[in-house]
């Protein structure tokens, strides 16, 4: 299952976000949560600290908008950007996607 | 690769969740990052502006042609219930759940630390009961075929 989180700035986006991925990985789901900001704020609410949030790599942003050329299979992109987090859930970084689908 | 949504990232999570940052830009055009969601719940708090963001969003995400769009209501007072159903009444979007203020919300996001089982009891069995809707209407459309609890 897919499942986007958005809203206003402010409304509690990453709040809801951390907590209904705890909710999936707490009854053994493989959790994928993907923090679109420009700000790691998901991975303080997924239990990490400042030092780790910062070690999550960035997601290219040819991965993200779809531009890429199809290098990396799905596992091969978690194993690379993934970061694991207290919470049982996978984390991926990605960059600001102001440009989505652009060119 | 086409976006990470649209690629086959179900062989790899059951279950994966974006935290989309504000702006509608990734629900503007389409093969956006988002317009491979199969649920997409749009987060309001008891604010006008909050309100009139959301309506902007259930249009395009709607216009993407997501099969599900569901209304959260988030940072309710008491009597706020009422609020939120009529919004979500207007635009014709189900509402999925509503998530009440917290104080432990607060110190959470100040500490920038995790909110813990052991706080914000009503918090998390609100968010509880947004994820057993989400299960419960899951099979209305789309096949899913991730959803079951990894073996």
């Amino acid at each position: 299952m897919k499942l986007g989180v958005v809203g206003k700035g402010g409304v509690g986006k990453t709040t809801i976000s951390a907590l209904l991925a705890q909710v999936y990985a707490a009854r053994g789901q493989r959790v994928l949560a993907i923090d679109t900001d420009s700000n790691p704020n998901l991975a303080f609410s997924l239990g990490l600290d400042a030092a780790q949030a910062d070690e999550v790599p960035l997601l290219p942003r040819s991965l993200v908008v779809g531009t890429g050329n199809g290098a990396l299979s799905p596992s091969q992109l978690i194993e690379q950007y993934g970061a694991p987090t207290p919470s049982q859930v996978t984390l991926l970084h990605a960059m600001r996607i102001t440009q989505a689908g652009a060119g | 690769m086409r976006s990470i949504l649209a690629a086959a990232i179900e062989e790899e999570a059951d279950v994966t969740l974006v935290d989309m940052e504000a702006g509608l830009e990734h629900l503007s055009r389409s093969g956006g990052t988002l317009a491979y969601a199969d649920v997409l719940l749009v987060v309001m708090e008891p604010s006008r502006k909050s309100i009139l963001t959301a309506g902007r969003t259930i249009v395009l995400a709607e216009e993407l042609g997501i099969p599900r769009v569901y209304g959260v209501g988030n940072k309710a007072q008491p009597g706020d219930d009422e609020f939120f159903r009529e919004v979500c009444a207007e635009y014709n979007v189900p509402l999925a759940g509503i998530v009440p203020a917290n104080e432990d919300v607060v110190d959470a996001d100040r500490a920038g630390v995790l909110l813990g089982e052991g706080r914000g009891g009503a918090v998390h069995e609100a968010v509880d009961r947004i994820v057993a809707y989400v299960d419960e209407h899951l099979g209305e459309t789309a096949v899913v075929g991730a959803s079951a609890p990894a073996g």
